[in-house]
């Protein structure tokens, strides 16, 4: 967890890329939602397999860069 | 430092639009509304709930307030009077009864199918239906509907538009007179909250139009082939 919450006097910037990925995805959601009106059971799973694949890109990111 | 005053401040507008989404639910946030459709942004349960409360929104009473300029088609076929979908268009008694439903979300204000000369203004109120003693389409869902009749002289015979609202609402406006000359596609009064427009033409008039379609006020021919008496 080293640097993972915080780093040098400021948060982490994985948990604070993760943070503001996670609460755009959520509002994302909710628009597309809106718009689409899709089925809730497709959203939530569709919402799932979204944040999953982001959270795992910006960790991946991150791990690449620290290479 | 700064670094981390800039992530706070970041994370601060996140959560500001998450409480918001939150605070809005089931409806959508103010953040988004701009991004939706009408039917959308303003969702009927929403409306219900204001029409109850006697409180809207602004937003919404602007929109529904609104009140667009509308090109006319050239050519001298009888326009819609009204926005909204058509959901009957029965013949009774030699007369043809376009009716056209509006929504929350429709404009509401109503223009003339056809230039001429407006005859009579009519008010109707609850006696309406008892005294006719005849059950129309447009009326079957409505125990009290409260109207305007106008009736306009053509140069292809006589057709009137009527303006239906609910008692709740009460309201209808018109903006002409008896006797007063009207061009075709010109405002002719408001539904304030209303629901229905129904176009009386002469059963020979070929209609343009079917159940379902969608009409705007002053821009969809709905009718042709009227001739003079």
């Amino acid at each position: 967890m080293n640097g993972f919450l915080w780093f040098s006097g400021h948060l982490g910037w994985r948990i604070f890329a993760l943070a503001v990925f996670t609460g755009l995805w959520w509002l994302l959601s909710d628009l597309y939602w809106r718009l689409q009106s899709i089925r809730i059971s497709r959203l939530l799973v569709t919402m799932a397999a979204g944040w999953t694949i982001g959270v795992g890109l910006i960790l991946l990111g991150f791990y690449i860069g620290n290479q | 430092m700064t670094m981390l005053v800039l992530q706070i401040v970041i994370l601060c507008l996140v959560a500001t639009a998450i409480v918001l989404w939150a605070l809005y639910f089931p409806y959508p946030s103010p953040l988004i509304r701009r991004w939706l459709p009408p039917r959308k942004r303003w969702p009927e349960t929403q409306i219900r709930t204001w029409l109850k409360q006697g409180q809207f929104q602004r937003a919404f009473l602007r929109h529904f307030y609104s009140d667009p300029e509308r090109i006319a088609p050239p050519g001298n076929s009888m326009l819609a009077p009204a926005d909204g979908l058509v959901t009957s268009a029965e013949i009774l008694s030699g007369v043809r009864y376009l009716v056209i439903a509006l929504s929350f979300w429709d404009m509401h204000v109503q223009r003339s199918p056809a230039s001429g000369r407006v005859l009579h203004v009519e008010s109707r109120g609850d006696g309406f239906m008892d005294g006719e003693g005849r059950e129309f389409a447009f009326l079957r869902e409505k125990s009290c509907p409260v109207q305007k009749r106008l009736v306009i002289a053509t140069d292809a015979g006589q057709v009137a538009v009527r303006l239906i609202t609910s008692i709740a609402a009460r309201r209808i406006e018109t903006w002409v007179r008896d006797g007063e000359e009207i061009e075709r596609g010109q405002r002719i009064g408001r539904i304030l909250l209303g629901s229905t427009v129904v176009l009386e033409l002469p059963a020979s008039a070929n209609l343009l139009v079917c159940m379902g379609d969608r009409v705007w006020a002053g821009e969809t021919a709905v009718a042709e082939g009227l001739t003079s008496p």
